[in-house]
């Protein structure tokens, strides 16, 4: 478990040393992801302690975004003026997402079998 | 009287130490999570938004200054970037299992990220919210971590992001299975890329709580889509400011 979140930790200082210095638009742990991946793609396994860590990390990851959503309050105010505005938004904006991207996927296997 | 003292002297230590803010954090994550369960991992009943409903309420009712919280919640949110990392594994998985579909994956992912970003953003600009939240609508259907980061690239507010962003997941969680069923698509692999494109880390989980493949399927769509979008969205965004 430990070594997993030690290779994880490598990775991640690894891209914020890279966004710092050469790449400031991409954040650092997405850089960090990249490298990983390329690293799990040449070495064509992922290994067990690695594994737990990110399973952990996948099944628990709304609890890491808590903090930043209890920020809420300071915007309660302005959400609370704007509340059907940001609701019709959201819910259209989802609604379309799902279904644009499920057709054109659709329209792709349609394609491939017509061939 | 004296013997109240010693109990206000704890809350005045505890509140003072980073100890308070995490186990508010924690336990109230904990009870949402025991809750999930029960309601059978119903996406209504969201641990995400459970915890943030009841620590939001208990700092307020607290008064406590939201600076003063996150001076102890930070520890956890600091693992954000880490677990971004880890994203790395389901999208390697999804590619040893591709056979040949990366191809549509990347412009499906594409053209549906761009009509839900086109369209939250100009409904919430022409119902007139507001710059702040305009702004936190570009980078909502991206997961969490990688979303945040962005806001922070595009000088839009995290917190609102990251609060419009649990809001897609359950909404696009619980609708899903409509969406797909009125569109009548069936293959697991379609079904969970679209939800994880649609609706990241929830929809991954109601994805892989369905089917084996729609979730791996949903897990790589949510990588990829995090992915492009942190590299995409700085630059489309600073051409339309500019």
């Amino acid at each position: 478990m430990i070594d997993g979140l030690v290779q994880l930790f490598i990775w991640q200082g690894l891209g914020e040393l890279v966004s710092k210095l050469l790449l400031p638009n991409i954040p650092g742990p997405v850089l960090g992801l990249l490298f990983l991946l390329a690293f799990l793609l040449i070495k064509g396994e992922v290994s067990q302690p690695l594994a737990m860590v990110a399973d952990s990390f996948r099944q628990h990851l709304g609890l890491l975004f808590v903090p930043a959503s209890v920020g809420v309050i300071l915007f309660l105010p302005d959400l609370k003026t704007h509340a059907f505005a940001v609701g019709v938004a959201l819910l259209v904006s989802v609604v379309l997402t799902i279904a644009v991207t499920a057709l054109v996927l659709k329209s792709f296997a349609k394609a491939q079998q017509d061939e | 009287m004296n013997e109240r003292l010693p109990i206000a002297e704890i809350w005045v230590y505890l509140s003072g130490s980073p100890l308070f803010a995490l186990i508010l954090t924690l336990a109230t994550y904990q009870l949402g999570y025991v809750l999930y369960v029960r309601a059978n991992r119903s996406p209504i009943v969201n641990p995400v938004a459970i915890s943030v409903l009841l620590a939001t309420l208990t700092i307020y009712l607290l008064d406590m200054p939201y600076e003063k919280y996150f001076e102890g919640a930070q520890f956890v949110h600091f693992l954000l970037g880490t677990a971004t990392v880890a994203l790395a594994i389901p999208i390697y998985r999804g590619f040893k299992n591709l056979k040949g579909k990366i191809f549509a994956m990347l412009t499906a992912l594409v053209i549906g990220s761009a009509c839900g970003i086109a369209s939250a953003v100009s409904i919430a600009g022409i119902l007139g919210a507001g710059d702040a939240i305009v702004g936190s609508m570009y980078a909502k259907s991206v997961t969490a971590p990688i979303a945040m980061g962005i806001a922070e690239r595009i000088q839009v507010s995290p917190t609102l992001t990251a609060v419009f962003t649990v809001i897609t997941g359950m909404l696009g969680a619980i609708l899903a299975p409509f969406i797909m069923n009125f569109l009548k698509i069936k293959p697991w692999w379609i079904r969970g890329t679209a939800i994880g494109v649609g609706a990241h880390g929830l929809g991954i989980t109601r994805a892989f709580s369905v089917n084996e493949e729609a979730g791996t399927y949903a897990s790589m769509a949510m990588g990829l889509n995090g992915v492009l979008s942190a590299i995409l969205l700085p630059v489309v965004v600073s051409y339309l400011r500019a």
